[in-house]
């Protein structure tokens, strides 16, 4: 990999923001031979304009200003088709299934760094950047870790649990030591035209944050998913009616038509039935969670093995012990958690360090434990 | 490393006569063509000048010489303006052109029929011809206007306008070419053709972008698009760009009196360029290569490669190329002009290179190394030992 007749070439991964902009602005400042890349992700004509799409049109606009400022080469690449078939077919199915994905772990783990990858390696490149915040640790070659980034607001290590470990020797996180405030003011002081650029919340391919739309316009007609059908407790007691179960996320409150006395959450979508299942905080508490499509970026940890895990974006990682040995990969947690919602990511940590993740199948339910 | 520009035919740098010729107006005969003083006139005689010397190089009228403001303005003017002209006599406009039009053509024709008329295309096959046939059933079927490019932009072809032209002519029906890419690389004469109406750029022969001529034949009725004034006889209102003009005439008037030894000069750089590529690439195909070709285009087609990090690949060694068509960069399928030739050409990366003035012997025998350099990396293209 090292090439001392000239500098290492990195290809990085620019969205227009303003974080993958410092990012390419750092590896250039540390020397490197930097070639900036956009992936054009999906076909943005149907879609209104809209500045928060970091992945826009305005996006790409930005990242080639960028790009020149900084005096690097700037390439799109289109990578639509994959997009499509990993990302958005599979946002689209998760909630016909009653599932809630999450299209970015998607989109990092099978798509964008997939597709750099390969694009890398065409161009003669030795490495592969994004402005993720995370940090890697290439010291214990041939297998480096990835830790959160210390910013612990902005941390995006919940996102990359699915990057194969093949991959992490060529990765690069120039962001990983830096908190938010710090990436603006880089930018501000490098003068560059995407420091003030607001935070991208929305999915990118969910522009107006309504992805009924999308399903509606992706499923068949009249898909259950998109059918009314009845809210219920556990004990089956009908509260009510909804239009849809593919509008339900488990853990949510908001959305329920209200007036039921007491608070409470969605804690189970049936789709087999078309039920979405509501209760108490306490009956939505779940003491474990059956993970599938696991992705490891070091030695599995044996059965019986303390292990911290994420069930959430923003959320912390809580203690559990992993129970792998009968059947399918469970993890049964130190405290029942709330909100175990199936088709979200589960990533685990030791300490910051990432271990590794995968879906969330099923949450336990109390009785089950025996 | 210094870099080879080799996209001629996506645009052109502004050549010295043009740059000194436009900021000459720019900087002295500043004036409106339509004030009745001395800045005026001096403007209006710049502006009558350059029209004078557009029409003798194309051998019109000048008075058949409109300036406009660019290709794409041009063809709109052309197809759209002439469906408005047949509107308004109670007719419906029918516009019919070739599969391989540029999208300036095509997107005019398109609109034709959003407006309540109809479009269809004539098939062009590999050796450039066009289907006859159809073009005799669209003529019987009230075509209003035909059009045909005569060079296309993408793999160089030169068509046989004259025949269409013919036959159109004798079916009372009006005829249109965008000459954009033929100026300066193969004949054009209003004079030997019986074109109607004719699409210039300036960009495209070493002029400023923005600046275009339409020619009108005399007694062929177009409508304006846009109202205003009257300049340029009403049909392009708005204050003349004198110095465009300007610039756009001296582009016009040197491309076609260096029209032969150039287009003898770029032939021999491109067919040393194909014979490069041919000789270091198994499977190498060349667009165009059966029919009569422009010199300053050399389009291939390299199997099994990533269209795009082939662009990419070759802009990091400093070779400028591009994807068939600038316009059409980031698709991944085909152009509509490959497709229109060849059908889908599934896996086959297309890459243009267009000499120019600047261009030597030594700059394509690069841009074919680094060609071969880039696709080394590329796996499943197998490069000749």
């Amino acid at each position: 990999m090292k090439d001392t007749t000239r500098s290492q070439r990195i290809l990085v991964a620019m969205s227009g923001g303003v974080d993958s902009s410092v990012a390419a602005a750092l590896l250039v400042q540390q020397g490197y031979d930097v070639v900036g890349a956009t992936m054009k992700t999906f076909c943005y004509s149907g879609a209104t304009a809209s500045s928060k799409t970091c992945c826009g049109l305005d996006g790409i606009a930005d990242a080639r200003r960028v790009s020149d400022a900084l005096g690097i080469p700037h390439y799109v690449f289109d990578v639509e088709e994959d997009f499509t078939r990993d990302v958005i077919d599979d946002f689209v199915s998760e909630y016909a299934r009653g599932r809630t994905p999450n299209p970015c772990v998607r989109c990092n783990s099978n798509t964008k760094f997939k597709d750099l990858m390969e694009r890398g390696r065409l161009l003669g490149c030795d490495g592969i950047a994004s402005g993720h915040y995370v940090r890697i640790d290439h010291s214990n070659l041939p297998s480096p870790a990835l830790y959160r980034g210390v910013d612990t607001s902005k941390d995006q290590s919940y996102f990359l649990w699915g990057l194969p470990t093949e991959m992490l020797p060529l990765l690069h996180f120039p962001l990983g030591d830096l908190t938010k405030q710090q990436v603006r003011e880089q930018a501000r002081a490098l003068g560059l035209v995407t420091a003030d650029k607001p935070e991208s919340q929305e999915i990118c391919f969910v522009p107006t944050g309504n992805y009924r739309d999308l399903l509606e316009k992706r499923l068949e007609a009249r898909h259950p998913a998109l059918e009314p059908g009845r809210i219920i407790r556990r004990d089956g007691e009908v509260l009510g009616e909804h239009s849809g179960y593919a509008n339900f996320t488990v853990g949510q409150r908001k959305g329920l038509g209200g007036g039921f006395g007491e608070a409470l959450y969605v804690i189970e979508i049936r789709a087999d039935s078309r039920e979405v299942v509501v209760g108490t905080a306490e009956e939505g508490a779940s003491p474990g969670v059956e993970i599938g499509e696991l992705n490891w970026q070091t030695t599995p940890p044996p059965d019986g093995s303390p292990i911290g895990v994420q069930i959430r974006y923003r959320a912390p990682a809580v203690s559990a012990t992993v129970h792998s040995t009968n059947g399918p990969f469970t993890l049964v947690f130190d405290e029942p958690q709330q909100a175990v919602t199936p088709g979200q990511s589960a990533v685990f940590f030791e300490g910051e360090r990432v271990l590794g993740g995968g879906r969330i199948e099923r949450a336990l339910v109390a009785a089950k434990i025996g | 490393m210094s870099s080879i520009y080799l996209d001629h035919a996506a645009t052109t740098p502004i050549r010295s006569e043009v740059r000194e010729g436009m900021m000459a107006v720019l900087d002295g005969d500043f004036g409106n063509p339509s004030s009745a003083h001395g800045w005026g006139r001096r403007a209006a005689a710049r502006l009558e000048e350059a029209r004078e010397k557009v029409a003798q190089a194309v051998g019109a009228d000048r008075s058949e010489i409109y300036f406009v403001r660019g290709g794409t303005e041009s063809d709109n003017m052309a197809i759209l303006g002439h469906a408005e002209a047949v509107r308004g006599r109670g007719g419906t406009p029918f516009a019919v052109v070739s599969a391989i039009e540029h999208k300036a053509v095509l997107g005019a024709a398109a609109e034709v029929a959003n407006r309540g008329g109809r479009w269809s295309t004539i098939p062009v096959y590999p050796d450039g011809t066009l289907d006859m046939e159809v073009l005799d059933t669209t003529l019987a079927d009230g075509a209003s206007i035909v059009s045909v490019m005569t060079v296309n932009n993408e793999v160089g072809i030169h068509l046989p306008i004259e025949d269409v032209a013919e036959r159109t002519r004798a079916h009372g029906v009006v005829f249109h070419t965008d000459a954009v890419q033929a100026l300066g690389k193969v004949p054009v004469s209003v004079q030997d053709i019986p074109i109607d109406l004719l699409s210039l750029t300036g960009h495209k022969i070493y002029g400023a972008k923005g600046t275009g001529v339409l020619f009108v034949r005399r007694g062929v009725e177009i409508n304006p698009l846009i109202f205003g004034g009257g300049q340029e006889r009403a049909l392009r209102p708005g204050t003349e760009d004198v110095a465009g003009a300007v610039g756009m005439s001296i582009a016009v008037d040197l491309a076609v009196q260096e029209q032969e030894s150039e287009a003898t000069r770029l032939r021999g750089l491109r067919d040393l360029l194909q014979s490069r590529l041919e000789n270091g690439i198994n499977g190498l195909r060349i667009h165009g290569d059966v029919a009569t070709r422009a010199p300053h285009i050399l389009n291939v087609g390299i199997p099994n490669v990533d269209p795009e990090a082939l662009l990419a690949g070759l802009d990091l060694e400093g070779i400028a190329a591009s994807a068939g068509s600038a316009c059409e960069s980031g698709a991944q399928t085909a152009s509509h002009v490959l497709q229109a030739l060849y059908g889908r050409l599934e896996g086959v990366a297309a890459l243009r290179f267009s000499p120019g003035h600047s261009t030597t012997e030594n700059d394509v025998i690069r841009a074919a190394e680094a060609t071969l350099t880039v696709l080394e990396r590329m796996p499943s293209v197998e490069a000749r030992a």
